[in-house]
């Protein structure tokens, strides 16, 4: 592992800010606990193995890429308020070479996060280990390829989404009757850059409103990188799914200077169609807007983070169809324009979940 | 960034000394709800917020065994931050 603490004073600093830290776990753990038991249920949780599997054929620009995908997600409860969890992603992308020949690629293996989280009471939960960054929504809940309804990332994915190393502090609770909050803080201490475990020093937070009668988030994000240029990343998101319709609509903007940009994405269960009822009910519609405004780095620099070099805006348009539950098979058509060149993207695919229970009286 | 630990500090002594003091409160409010003898009741409320929080991010899945259930509970209250009463109504509705 290669440790890039810039200088001495940063890193005595950063002692006295884990120091910090550590007495403010014991804090939460000693004293917010105290008086709280947790009666969620008389089933004792047992570890599962759940994940992802999924193959996609995409056609960008005339160019084919064959990926393959297996993200294993592995849960183990200890006691009534630990879990540890651990999400691997495996990701084999073939080409032909110009010029014709076989495919051929790498297989890509990264961790992406390997966390221990204590519920200390039903405000907070520590967690402490390589995390999922919660900035914005799309990084930490639609990711896996059976929860996202188009397969192509946003274009601003790559902003403030990189792992994180450290510890975060997160919950969420009622404020009154008709709103929920939920928020996360955290900071990553560590810069690593070996491949398949690439972090980077941040620190930032989320928080967000959740209403639950009209099925409304909405939430802001921050982030401030702690080394090279030190800059400031902002964000807002919103999700909703209104009770009268099967239409689910998430949407994120973000501000930084490695660019700027949203996306808005509605997807449209066609249950309340009269014709065709099993299948039509089976099948979700969906579309994606999108925009990205370059920052003030390279296009080199951009290419490198996976962001465009030029200002691009795009639509995405497709169709899920869902076989049994965790079993769906895809297919979306989207159209990019930017000044780099408009190119045409097809995806066809099929992901499927699996959780597989672990250990005796897993399956009761 | 000095302030950060004393913020971060600052933010969990506020939830923890809130989460005690609603202690009573959430007793006397939630009880009836999560104590309700009314399984059918219960149910309701479970699916009911399980559309309201699950629905957020995917579709309904198939009702995995209890024991799994409660795992995948604990890691969605961690993941998507339901709150503590959410996770316990959509466990009774998901393994009952």
């Amino acid at each position: 592992m290669r440790y890039l603490f810039t200088n001495t004073r940063s890193h005595r600093r950063w002692q006295k800010a884990l120091l910090g830290l550590a007495g403010l776990f014991l804090l939460v753990i000693f004293w917010a606990a105290r008086g709280f038991s947790q009666t969620t249920s008389t089933e004792k949780p047992v570890p599962i193995l759940s994940g992802t599997a999924g193959f996609l054929s995409d056609k960008t620009a005339g160019q084919t890429l064959l990926d393959t995908q297996f993200n294993p997600v592995l849960l183990v409860p200890l006691g009534e308020r630990w879990l540890v969890e651990s999400r691997g992603e495996f990701e084999g992308e073939f080409q032909r070479p110009p010029g014709g020949g076989s495919f051929s690629g790498p297989v890509n293996k990264h961790l992406d996060y390997l966390q221990a989280d204590y519920i200390a009471n039903p405000y907070v939960t520590v967690t402490v280990g390589r995390f999922l960054t919660p900035f914005g929504i799309f990084n930490e809940r639609l990711y896996p390829m059976w929860i996202r309804a188009l397969q192509p990332d946003p274009l601003i994915l790559p902003i403030a989404t990189a792992s994180s190393d450290g510890t975060m502090l997160r919950g969420g609770f009622p404020v009154g009757a008709r709103a929920n909050l939920n928020y996360a803080a955290y900071v990553s201490v560590t810069s690593i850059g070996i491949d398949g475990v690439e972090s980077e020093r941040h620190v930032g937070g989320r928080a967000g409103f959740f209403f639950p009668g009209p099925r409304l988030e909405v939430g802001a994000s921050w982030q401030k990188v702690l080394q090279d240029d030190r800059k400031n990343a902002v964000g807002f998101h919103m999700a909703w799914q209104p009770q009268a319709l099967p239409l689910s609509m998430h949407s994120e903007f973000v501000r930084s200077n490695q660019g700027s940009g949203y996306w808005i994405e509605g997807a449209y269960r066609l249950s309340q169609v009269h014709f065709w009822e099993k299948p039509m009910r089976r099948t979700e519609l969906v579309a994606r807007g999108q925009q990205f405004f370059s920052g003030n780095i390279t296009p080199d620099a951009a290419d490198s983070l996976g962001l465009p070099g030029v200002n691009t805006r795009e639509a995405d348009f497709g169709v899920n169809y869902f076989l049994k539950d965790g079993l769906k098979v895809l297919g979306s058509y989207g159209r990019q324009l930017s000044s780099a060149g408009n190119f045409n993207q097809w995806t066809v695919g099929i992901a499927y979940r699996f959780l597989i229970p672990l250990g005796r009286g897993g399956n009761q | 960034m000095k302030r950060v630990p004393v913020l971060v500090l600052a933010l969990v002594l506020a939830l923890t000394a809130f989460a005690r003091s609603s202690n009573k409160k959430e007793a006397a409010a939630v009880s009836p709800v999560v104590h309700a003898t009314d399984a059918d009741t219960m149910r309701t409320q479970g699916e009911q917020r399980f559309r309201a929080n699950c629905g957020r991010c995917h579709a309904a899945p198939q009702k995995f065994p209890p024991r799994a259930m409660a795992t995948v509970l604990r890691h969605m209250r961690v993941r998507a931050t339901i709150t503590d009463e959410d996770m316990r109504l959509v466990l009774f509705y998901m393994t009952q």
